[in-house]
């Protein structure tokens, strides 16, 4: 009877074992949700930025059942192809991975869709772990969340630390200039700094060097170069607007004094340059000062990656990280004067913001997209991928400045130095944004036509910036000045009028 | 119920019927077979290129007038002359007209001569011919962006290995690209070095061409080497130097991919070409009326140009064989 029953309480497990496991593999099945589903992925030639996703995919794929097809094109290209596939609808990317800047443009028109929702029910993007001045500032426009921070963009200042820490350098330099040699301080005491290591051989290597390296090429990121420059003599803490435009007019402010100084101080920093500087965009600079030929440069957090990590690197170890150079004299737009600061004025850039993940509204995929940008993303992916040679993507969760072991590993010599920069950077109190409302492309392209001619010295700074401003007044009429106004505002996070 | 054509009976109906397919057939067959057969055939051409080519062109023309916005979709609306108006007063629209003529008007008669003189040095019988034939149409194999990146590393100033040549026998390196007055003539030997071979090609296959007859009795007549390049091979070369320097001319004012990657336009603007230009306030900036109003004020400039060339080329003609 025993037997007879266990038979049968046997046969019964067996049955319920066997749903069971029916059951659970209906659910594994289920659980691959996108499984037939492919998701189209355009961003930038690889490496940068596209190596992240192509590290990424097999994964998703694999835990999803989804298929990542990717789509790269040239720097320049990305935000016409961008642009013109939201236009048309033609539903050609599913996500478009390209810089916070574009994301008005996108967002204003309702091209891309907002992901508020999406993030409040995801539980594994850890949404609060990304740095606030990325989360609140570069992802949102008009109060709701369009983007996945991905990378978080902004200047750093480099300096080679066997030149400036060098106490016999240090002693010639009082000598000259009256004051002690250390990292620069004020865009004056840089610009001392770059005359005295300017085309010598100050490292040894029978070559010489030069004062400072930065990009000055059209079309090569000068324009975001010569912004960090201007932000600290134009952007008085707790004052909102400065750099860009008046946010109760809309009157553009690139002529102002303060801007004026600035792109005296540039043009005069070609000076102290390596040979053939005007030439160069961001990616020559970060090579050249990679090989030693620089005392001083300012770039995204990339140059610090080449140094530590990149074969070609001559000078690992050799390298500083600050928060960019300040002032001591602030233009302040709203009296019409110059104020003299007691302490030095920085104002750190967030330039470009960062690269983003943005969804099309006609996608078909819509929840597959947000799951791959999700994952791709997400605290444990961007942590690989902030650490990972070539990805382009710098640091942008609170997560990415705790853990040391990954950037050690990563080749960093002095990681702390890099992230307590980084950090100090993001976290400033006058941190300023980069500009972000529809027609960036359009104002930062007229701008920097008249920047690079003022550097080519075809014209005086003044009056390239008086030429910048008269341009940026046709394209704010041109677009719609109280429409731009109000949307200036909401980027400044000030109420619209 | 009749099945057939109209009120007529049955028998007839059908009858009248399968005339009518046949009329029709007919009609349909004379089209293929006829006098118009030709148009026909046609058609299914004239359609195509009307689609994929004039669609295009009248649509970037329409842009030329109007004011393109992206706000909720895209919309064009008509803005008269304003977009032509702008570019007659744009200082950067007139230093980019200025380069691009400065370029082509100094390489095309280079890279003519220099054509010119290998094809000539080529057509004869010398050893190595057929190695150097091919040697000197290398350059033009290469696609342009990968000339200029090499060209723009060869003019580096200071890895670059010209400059260092230079330096070991004494001499200054000029500031290849970063000097706005030498940038131009930079990329002109960029553009001379890779489209010199198509010159060449061309030249050389004229030269073939020419009946050896003329130039035997050109001989007799006792012709010293000049007299016969000057009066005969000159002469009879040039259709294929008309057919050269056009396409060259055409193609040198639309030069973009050089310039773009060895100097991006620059220093500031001082090697800015009208495709450049365009693109850079076309596709960089977005601002899609302005860029097409460029571009076509770029055809305009071609197209003005190519008549002049036709006209002079056709009173050359008339000279050389009075």
């Amino acid at each position: 009877m025993l037997k007879k029953i266990k038979k049968g309480q046997l046969i019964v497990i067996m049955v319920l074992c066997a749903a069971l496991l029916g059951l659970a593999g209906g659910q594994a099945i289920g659980q691959k949700r996108f499984e037939g589903i492919e998701i189209t992925v355009f961003t930038q030639n690889p490496p940068f930025i596209a190596k992240p996703v192509m590290m990424v995919r097999a994964d998703w794929e694999k835990k999803t059942g989804g298929k990542v097809k990717l789509i790269t094109s040239p720097w320049a290209e990305l935000y016409p192809k961008m642009l013109s596939s939201f236009l048309l609808g033609a539903k050609k990317y599913d996500i478009a991975i390209g810089v916070a800047g574009w994301l008005a443009d996108f967002a204003s028109n309702g091209f891309i869709v907002p992901l508020d929702q999406f993030i409040a029910a995801d539980t594994e993007l850890d949404w609060l772990d990304i740095m606030a001045v990325y989360r609140e500032r570069i992802s949102s426009f008009a109060g709701k969340i369009y983007a996945i921070p991905l990378d978080g963009d902004n200047h750093l200042f480099y300096y080679r630390k066997d030149a400036v820490l060098n106490p016999e350098y240090q002693a010639k330099f009082k000598a000259k200039y009256g004051y002690d040699l250390a990292p620069p301080e004020t865009w004056d005491q840089h610009r001392d700094i770059a005359e005295f290591f300017n085309a010598w051989d100050w490292d040894g290597d029978g070559r010489k060097e030069y004062g400072v390296v930065e990009p000055m090429r059209l079309a090569g990121q000068a324009l975001y170069t010569y912004f960090s420059r201007a932000a600290p003599y134009v952007s008085i803490p707790g004052q909102a607007g400065g750099l860009h435009f008046d946010p109760e007019t809309m009157k553009p402010l690139v002529n102002s004094p303060g801007h004026v100084k600035a792109l005296e101080d540039w043009v005069q920093a070609k000076e102290f340059g390596v040979p053939g500087m005007i030439n160069f965009d961001s990616g020559e600079v970060r090579a050249v000062f990679t090989v030693g030929e620089g005392a001083q440069a300012i770039d995204w957090g990339d140059i610090g990656v080449m140094v530590n990590t990149s074969p070609e690197s001559t000078v690992k170890g050799n390298v500083g990280y600050s928060v960019m150079p300040g002032t001591t004299r602030v233009w302040d737009y709203k009296k019409q004067e110059w104020v003299d600061f007691p302490e030095v004025n920085h104002a750190p850039f967030l330039a470009a913001g960062g690269w983003v993940g943005m969804i099309d509204a006609n996608s078909d995929h819509i929840e597959a997209a947000y799951d791959f940008l999700s994952f791709l993303g997400g605290p444990v992916n961007s942590y690989i991928s902030v650490t990972t040679a070539q990805t382009g993507f710098n640091p942008c969760r609170k997560s990415h400045f705790e853990k040391l072991a990954g950037w050690y590993g990563y080749g960093f010599a002095d990681p702390e130095d890099y992230l307590g920069a980084i950090k100090a950077t993001i976290g400033h109190p006058n941190v300023r944004p980069d500009l972000m409302i529809p027609g960036t492309a359009r104002y930062f392209e007229a701008v920097e036509a008249e920047l690079v001619m003022a550097l080519a010295g075809k014209k005086t700074p003044q009056e390239a910036l008086d030429d910048a401003a008269k341009k940026w007044d046709e394209i704010t009429e041109d677009l719609g000045r109280e429409k731009q106004l109000n949307l200036y505002r909401g980027s400044l996070g000030l109420s619209a009028k | 119920m009749s099945s057939g054509v109209g009120n007529w009976p049955e028998p007839l109906g059908t009858i009248l019927h399968i005339a009518g397919e046949k009329t029709k057939m007919r009609n349909i067959l004379g089209a293929f077979t006829g006098k118009k057969a030709g148009r026909v055939f046609l058609l299914p051409t004239v359609i195509f290129l009307l689609v994929l080519t004039m669609f295009p062109f009248l649509f970037s023309l329409s842009l030329t007038f109007g004011k393109v916005s992206f706000i909720g979709g895209l919309s064009i609306h008509f803005a008269g002359l304003r977009n032509w108006a702008k570019l007659f007063q744009d200082e950067r629209f007139w230093n980019a007209l200025s380069n691009t003529f400065f370029i082509v008007s100094i390489a095309i008669p280079v890279e003519y001569a220099l054509g010119l003189g290998l094809a000539i040095l080529l057509n004869r019988e010398i050893k190595g011919r057929a190695f150097f034939r091919v040697l000197f149409l290398l350059p033009m194999m290469l696609a342009p962006i990968a000339v200029g990146y090499m060209w723009r590393m060869l003019f580096n100033l200071t890895r670059g290995p010209i400059n260092h040549v230079l330096l070991l026998v004494g001499l200054p390196g000029p500031e290849w690209l970063t000097s706005t007055e030498v940038v131009k003539y930079s990329v002109i030997l960029a553009d001379v070095w890779q489209w010199t071979p198509l010159m060449l090609l061309i030249l050389l296959a004229g030269l073939a061409s020419i009946p050896r007859e003329f130039v035997e009795a050109a001989k007799v007549d006792g012709a010293s080497g000049w007299q016969l390049f000057r009066h005969v091979v000159f002469p009879l070369l040039a259709p294929a130097s008309i057919a050269a320097v056009l396409l060259r001319t055409i193609e040198g004012l639309k030069i973009i991919d050089k310039i773009y990657i060895m100097s991006g336009g620059g220093p500031g603007i001082s090697s800015e070409t009208m495709t450049v230009f365009g693109y850079s306030l076309g596709m960089r900036a977005f601002d899609l009326a302005y860029g097409s109003t460029i571009a076509f004020s770029l055809f305009i400039n071609v197209l003005v140009i190519s008549l002049i060339f036709f006209s002079m080329t056709k009173r050359f003609q008339e000279v050389t064989l009075e």
